[in-house]
């Protein structure tokens, strides 16, 4: 993975400085709290419910088992023992004391993380399929190129003050595992007609209150115009997008009042301008950064079948939890952070150090996060991994749920967060508790509940096979449902299925699709694929009828 | 007479905003850009020009200057919100694209966290916010030793990852 040279370490050791400094200008009243607002934004930090919350970068989501060690140290150290993995691979702290962030920004420094433009009007952290570099169905890594657009990204002068927020994701597979067409860019990386390596680039995705996919800007931009190409969308983005009007002031927003066509020619005579300048990317910083994300020594297995004569508990596991990897006698293990009982993405300081051990035992001695939070092992030799499933159940992070109705994705809602309608982690455990019987999770197969707990849709509502949304009624914490939503392969946003339901009846409501779906399905057929053949009418049907 | 920091340290100013029927008495004024396009399309004569300045709003179109930039002495660019980002754009496009060279001065809510990014983008006058303190941002002006990106700053970052 990619380590910090002089310049990385030095940047963000002067970044801890002067946020340290801005914390004290700012507790001894030299600093005002609208400019203070502004810049702990931009250090990942929030003024929450109950306390301050910090957002901890995790670049692409890919971390060394020194670094989620120190997650795990900050997580005991400084707040209550836990942390909570975001839907864009980040980590938040709940609980932590204002006067301590600038020690915890130092403590992440010193192993390479930072907590920069988590937040804030600015260039986020740049997201990345979880499988990269180790799935078999991908044309090139993208961790590359996202680390190159962390730096290009990391305190550009020029977009620090965007209208609003700017999400950039990356893939290198049809598969489609970061939700690039609903991020503002999304970039796909693919071969063009000189068989080179390049990118296709969408422009204007996005979720919160004006759902859209991307579009495609550009079927194919060479890679070494990269960085140019982001200066010139952001560039018409940070003149052009809209300050007015804090719901209309995404890329996304621009995209559609300007018109697909024009905004793609402003953004074209733009990087004409640009795209031989400085940013131009040559062969070698390409190579030297591709250099850090080399294919691991794999050693020389064959595939094997762990599965003879084990328990059915570990056989489930195997199935749901595990998946092929890109090189014989190996397996990808998704570590599950949906033990039913509690939050989605959260685990405890003692699961992270005992993961960062197993980790370097049995893996590679890196840690992924994924956009549905939960996190990877992403080195697995399949003779290991009856004892790596034993150590996984000791952990409680071996619920073999992965990509079932209880695997779902959800925003912290009304329990932490500021801006929630709704609680969210409540409704994830009514969920559980109804679902619980994993043999009819596994016949129901493949099925995306995805939940927010307000319109800004952290959860992602709008594309999940099943979207929940809360809403706020006269004080009363409803639910509105969407089905047929997706971000992977085939992106489409969900249909409202009727009136919002309330929060007692929402394990039962998602019970009634369920039951649809299963007296409609065709053979193989998935959930998803059920509600684009029939349609949402039998559903609705069902529910209201 | 103003105070503002200029190349770093603490200098005055004799700029005043004004009206282009002030520029007769040859006194330095700062025009708005209407009146300061209207003012160039007369062709002045070339010691009037030297004291005519303009001042750009976040939403000016800073492509209208692009024809003077050679001869207007100082743009200043206005920030009346500490969030306001448009001005950063303006000053790169004018010192990338356009080849200003003359003074480039951020004014309005200019706070010392602001000046290190308007430096890297090409500001190199900066008039602070009410209350602001001078001592403060001339050091946030050096907070950083490295940086990422090329930039239209010369001296603030001599460290770059792209462009040399």
């Amino acid at each position: 993975m990619y380590r910090y040279d002089t310049l990385d370490q030095t940047l963000v050791a002067e970044r801890v400085a002067q946020f340290r400094d801005q914390t004290r200008r700012f507790l001894s009243g030299e600093l005002g709290e609208e400019e203070f607002k502004q810049l702990r934004l931009r250090n990942g930090l929030y003024i929450q419910r109950h306390a301050p919350m910090l957002r901890v970068a995790i670049p692409y989501g890919l971390l060394s088992t020194r670094q989620l060690r120190m997650l795990g140290h900050l997580a005991r150290k400084y707040d209550k023992d836990y942390g909570h993995f975001t839907t864009r691979q980040n980590i938040q702290y709940n609980w932590p004391k204002l006067e301590d962030v600038p020690d915890m920004l130092a403590d992440l420094a010193s192993v390479e993380m930072h907590a920069i433009q988590t937040s804030g009007n600015c260039i986020r952290n740049t997201t990345a399929d979880h499988f990269a570099g180790i799935s078999p169905d991908e044309v090139d890594d993208p961790r590359p190129y996202c680390e190159i657009i962390r730096q290009w990204s990391t305190l550009h002068p020029e977009f620090n003050y965007l209208p609003r927020k700017f999400k950039i994701a990356v893939t290198g597979s049809p598969a489609d595992r970061a939700a690039s067409e609903v991020h503002d860019i999304g970039l796909h990386l693919k071969r063009g007609p000189d068989g080179q390596i390049g990118f296709e680039v969408l422009v204007g995705g996005g979720l919160g209150r004006t759902p859209i996919i991307g579009k495609v800007i550009r079927e194919y931009l060479p890679r070494e115009h990269l960085l140019s190409y982001l200066e010139a969308i952001l560039r018409i983005y940070n003149q052009e997008g809209r300050r007015d009007n804090l719901y209309k002031a995404r890329i996304k927003i621009l995209v559609k009042a300007k018109g697909e066509d024009d905004f793609r020619a402003a953004v074209e005579a733009e990087w004409e301008r640009i795209r031989d300048g400085a940013l131009k990317l040559d062969d070698a910083e390409i190579e030297r950064v591709r250099a850090f994300f080399a294919p691991l020594p794999y050693e020389s297995l064959p595939d094997i079948d762990v599965t003879e004569g084990r328990e059915p508990a570990f056989v489930a596991w195997y199935r749901h939890n595990t998946r092929q990897h890109k090189v014989p006698g190996y397996r990808i293990v998704t570590v599950s952070l949906k033990k039913h009982g509690e939050a989605p993405g959260d685990i405890t300081a003692e699961q992270m150090f005992r993961l960062s051990d197993l980790a370097d035992r049995l893996s590679s001695g890196q840690v992924r996060s994924t956009h549905d939070q939960n996190l990877v092992l992403g080195e697995v030799r399949q003779q290991d991994l009856y004892e790596c499933w034993q150590a996984l159940q000791a952990l409680d992070l071996a619920t073999p749920n992965i990509g079932t109705l209880t695997d779902m994705i959800c925003c912290p809602g009304l329990d932490f967060c500021s801006l929630a309608n709704a609680g969210s982690i409540g409704i994830a455990k009514q969920i559980h508790e109804r679902f619980s019987d994993l043999d009819y999770l596994y016949d129901l197969g493949h099925i995306e509940i995805k939940m927010s707990g307000c319109m800004n849709a952290c959860g992602h509502h709008h594309v999940g096979h099943i979207g929940i949304l809360g809403v706020d009624k006269h004080g009363e914490e409803w639910y509105q449902i969407t089905i047929g939503g997706s971000a992977s392969g085939i992106s489409s946003l969900g249909t409202v299925i009727g009136p919002s339901v309330g929060k007692e009846a929402v394990a039962e409501t998602i019970a009634k699709l369920l039951d649809v779906y299963v007296a409609q399905r065709q053979e193989e057929e998935t959930f998803l694929d059920t509600v684009r053949r029939v349609g949402v009418q039998p559903f609705r049907e069902r529910v209201y009828g | 007479m103003a105070e503002i920091i200029k190349n770093g340290a603490l200098a005055d100013s004799a700029w005043t905003n004004g009206t282009a029927a002030e520029l007769g008495a040859g006194a330095p004024v700062v025009l708005h850009l209407a009146e300061y396009l209207a003012f160039r399309a007369g062709s002045p004569a070339s010691d009037i020009l030297a004291h005519a300045a303009v001042q750009l709003e976040p939403a000016d179109d800073v492509q209208q200057l692009a024809p003077f930039a050679a001869t207007v002495p100082l743009v200043v660019v206005h920030f009346p919100e500490f969030k306001e980002g448009r001005g950063y754009t303006q000053a790169r496009l004018l010192r990338d694209r356009f080849g200003f060279k003359g003074e480039l001065r951020a004014r309005g809510q200019i706070r010392a966290d602001l000046v290190y990014h308007l430096a890297r983008c090409g500001f190199d006058a900066f008039e602070l916010a009410e209350g602001e303190k001078v001592a403060v941002a001339i050091a946030e002006l050096k907070r950083f030793s490295v940086a990422y990106q090329p930039c239209a700053d010369g001296s603030t970052a001599p460290r770059r990852r792209y462009g040399g």
